[in-house]
């Protein structure tokens, strides 16, 4: 047994073991910390733990030390021996692997004392970063499996789906359906068979929620699962998660096996009459099948489509038994609202969207990451004061939420409060909480098309609407990109994306024609300026632009003459520089790199 | 129990979907993936329909929308029929050599658009070819691949081991949109070819060997008495009934 409070004369390091920060070598950093440690002279007692995801993969790899609170980023397996003997030993702090707050240039001690830290709240995410997430013991030390033993030794099944219901909790997975209600229908349902299902397929390009709190807490989700089963009288549960997320299957599947021996799971559980076990059913890697009822179709072994959802799946789901299914985070809640009581829970929050929110905040966004706040802060909170900011001190021009059928929101709606109603009033949705920001050197036209293109492959291609409006889609706005296309076109584009979204089968088909609606409603002009100019005014639709160099602000410094992928640049030192367009291939290099804004496009 | 369709009041019995409702009293909804044989797939959402319940108007597949007490159908919307206009365009692009989407095109008068039409296609994706492949119990066939690759077809386009060559499914496409090759001997579906039999009263070749060994199977019938084409069959079985009624 690990201990969780660390005595005075004892200290632990954690090392941060998320998908990103083993990308870049902290299973490495840990293995020599370990072996490091065992043969050295320190005569502190230390104990080495792989964490879940921190959320601040811009920074890793990751290590903490506590008690004495300090993080140090990326470092390398050729700093352990320094952090032994200084950190370890002697107490001291190596400056250079400490952060550097860009605004005040001091290096801080602890990540809590930086802004993309402070501003967050943690709930979802509370554990991860802090346990092992494959020692059950160390869940269990953060009151783990608390709430269960709560539910059922003081409370009925009832009481149980009401509590739920008081404390506001919807959906994280996108739709944001109350989670109460969708429970209490499944108990009006009269049947001897009840599922209970979590939905692990998180499929958006870009989105890391899911997959970081099953890889870093996986008992949270286990404990609410086995709380949705005593409410609603379920046997049996499933946990669907892509086979891609191969961290998330072993953490899972450790923790499964974990939480039986303890009696967690299986027959009588803690002494009571319920009855439950879980299993892992690993999906084939299609984005539909994080719709419900292709997930359901999919766990039974057929093709993965969605049918019509005109009787639910609380009413007849998995088999045609009443089922509850909800996301990850959405499980990840639930522990916390029993523990803590629906009105400590949904005291934070907004009226209609209540508790936090993950989010994973990319693009071009100083301190990409997981962030996990309040429902209502602004996005202004989070890209700047979290986020830090835009990268290379670019303009905002829009951040794409709720995956790959969300929309684009624009900067000057910055100051809007991010929860379910607000995103959908703006043509966008929560969806799994992806946040993608995007500087003004992004082509809308273009990322419309990216979207649709993503969409295109991943659509299950069962009803027309979806299937061949997003194959239409896809040739109109890569006709845009290309400088073809008529006014004729943009119409028949707005009629597709209005059927598609009144008539198509699943909720993907519904959304998908988001990026072009959401885009066109904010960014019209671009479109036009394709159309009617072939211009894109960007710069990155390579057959509508053309760069050239202004002699007026270029000071011959050659950095774009450098990184000049073809040598289409050339020119005398300290003269002005020139750009040969029969060579020049268009991929704007030059432009990103010129410190004088001298590169223009035509 | 009692709907309303088209301001229509109508007496149906629960558990009927709001299409076989509709047909039962003569009201026609536009479908292209439904067939009676086999009910509703919610695919190709022609039948798309406006729903008023006691708390909500939402438009439904009809096919596939279970019949409520007291509910409100239109079956036709100026958004409805922009939107069914927009899906026969759609697969118009797809099918531009059937007669049959040809004359869709027309009827709904699609607008004009610049997209590319795929030249000598015919397939909407409709799969009554794969609901009908099931349904004979061979399942043969079926929609492979995903989003906007989705086609029909054998498992990994190879001739298939089930397939008895009965042709139900290029019998039941409404497109003809599946190659079928006939002749006195033979015939080749799917890459496979199959060997005819003649019908031992007229001599007209009638199915292949394959579908007489499967309906042989299934019914216990001997393969002799199966022989005989369907044709030959009803001659038979008039004489009989004219001799009884002599």
């Amino acid at each position: 047994m690990m201990p969780q409070i660390i005595e005075a004369d004892k200290k632990m390091v954690l090392v941060c073991c998320g998908t990103g920060c083993l990308a870049n070598g902290s299973m490495e950093v840990y293995q020599e910390l370990q072996q490091q440690l065992a043969n050295s002279n320190v005569n502190v007692s230390t104990y080495t733990k792989a964490t879940g995801c921190n959320g601040w993969c811009e920074k890793g790899p990751l290590v903490k030390i506590i008690p004495d609170d300090i993080t140090y980023c990326q470092v390398a397996a050729k700093d352990v021996a320094e952090v032994i003997a200084k950190t370890i030993g002697k107490g001291e702090l190596i400056n250079r692997l400490l952060y550097r707050d860009p605004k005040t240039k001091q290096r801080v001690k602890s990540h809590h004392q930086i802004d993309f830290y402070k501003k967050q709240h943690k709930v979802a995410l509370r554990n991860i970063g802090e346990i092992d997430p494959a020692s059950i013991e160390d869940y269990i030390s953060r009151d783990g499996y608390q709430a269960l033993n709560k539910v059922l030794h003081t409370m009925g099944p009832g009481q149980v789906v009401e509590e739920v219901i008081r404390s506001g909790l919807r959906g994280r997975g996108g739709g944001g359906f109350p989670t109460g209600q969708k429970w209490k229908a499944c108990t009006d349902v009269e049947a001897s068979v009840r599922y209970i299902i979590c939905n692990g397929d998180e499929g958006d390009p870009g989105a890391f929620m899911d997959r970081s709190i099953m890889e870093g807490d996986p008992h949270t989700v286990i404990e609410g699962m086995i709380i949705g089963a005593y409410a609603v009288e379920a046997t049996a549960g499933f946990i669907y998660v892509r086979d891609e997320y191969s961290l998330a299957v072993k953490n899972l599947g450790i923790a499964i096996q974990d939480a039986r021996q303890k009696g967690f799971l299986g027959e009588n559980i803690l002494g009571s009459r319920l009855s439950f076990d879980i299993e892992i059913v690993r999906g084939g890697g299609a984005f539909v099948c994080g719709e419900e009822t292709a997930l359901m179709a999919s766990i039974e072994g057929n093709v993965g489509e969605p049918r019509d959802k005109y009787v639910y799946p609380t009413e007849k789901g998995l088999w045609g038994q009443p089922t509850v299914i909800n996301n990850v985070e959405t499980w990840a809640n639930l522990p916390v609202i029993i523990n803590d009581g629906a009105e400590a829970w949904a005291s934070i929050g907004t009226e209609g969207s209540k508790g936090t929110k993950v989010f994973s905040l990319v693009g071009k966004v100083i301190n990409t990451g997981l962030v996990e706040v309040p429902m209502g802060t602004t996005l202004r909170e989070i890209i700047y004061e979290i986020g830090g900011g835009i990268l290379n001190k670019r303009k905002l021009k829009a951040v794409q939420t709720g995956g790959p059928s969300g929309g684009c929101i624009p900067a000057e709606m910055l100051d809007m409060p991010v929860d379910f109603d607000s995103l959908t009033a703006a043509g966008s949705m929560m969806g799994s909480g992806g946040l993608i920001v995007m500087d003004d050197r992004t082509c809308m036209v273009e990322i419309a098309r990216y979207y649709v293109n993503f969409l295109a492959g991943e659509s299950c291609g069962k009803c027309t609407p979806c299937r061949e409006g997003l194959k239409a889609m896809l040739e109109i706005l890569s006709n845009f990109c290309q400088g073809k296309g008529s006014d004729a076109d943009l119409q028949f584009l707005m009629d597709t994306s209005e059927t598609m979204q009144m008539m198509s089968l699943c909720a993907l088909g519904r959304t998908a024609a988001n990026p072009v609606l959401s885009t066109l409603r904010y960014f019209k002009d671009e479109y036009l300026a394709h159309i009617h100019e072939q211009h894109c005014p960007a710069g990155v639709c390579r057959d509508l632009t053309e760069f050239y160099i202004d002699p007026e602000p270029c000071t011959g410094c050659g950095l774009c003459a450098q990184h000049c992928p073809v040598e289409a640049i050339s020119g005398e030192k300290k003269e002005a520089h020139v750009i040969d367009q029969a060579i020049c291939i268009r991929c704007g290099e030059c432009r990103n790199q010129c410190k004088f804004d001298a590169v223009m496009i035509r | 129990m009692k709907i309303m369709i088209d301001q229509q009041v109508l007496e149906v019995n629960p558990g009927v979907t709001i299409l076989e409702a509709a047909r039962q009293h003569g009201i026609h909804i536009p479908t292209l993936c439904y067939h009676e044989a086999f009910g509703g797939q919610g695919m190709c959402r022609m039948c798309m329909v406006e729903v008023k319940t006691s708390h909500s108007r939402k438009v439904v597949a009809a096919c596939t929308y279970p019949v409520q007490s007291g509910i409100e159908v239109q079956t036709s919307t100026p958004e409805i029929e922009k939107g069914r206009r927009t899906i026969v365009a759609l697969l118009y692009r797809n099918a531009p050599d059937s007669g049959f989407m040809q004359k869709l095109y027309t009827d709904y008068d699609c607008p004009e658009n610049g997209l590319a039409v795929n030249n000598g296609e015919r397939c909407i994706l409709c799969r009554l070819c794969v609901r009908a492949c099931e349904e004979i119990g061979s399942s043969a066939i079926s929609a492979v691949l995903r989003g906007t690759e989705k086609r029909i077809g054998t498992p990994f386009d190879e001739a298939s081991a089930v397939c008895i060559g009965c042709a139900a499914c290029a019998n039941i496409c409404p497109t003809e949109a599946i190659a079928v090759e006939q002749t006195d001997q033979d015939r080749t579906i799917w890459n496979r070819t199959f060997t005819m039999v003649q019908c031992r009263s007229c001599g007209r070749s009638f199915a292949t060997r394959e579908q007489l060994d499967y309906i042989s199977q299934k019914t216990g019938l001997a393969g002799l008495d199966l022989e005989v084409c369907d044709l030959c069959r009803k001659k038979k079985l008039a004489a009989k009934i004219e001799q009884f009624a002599r």
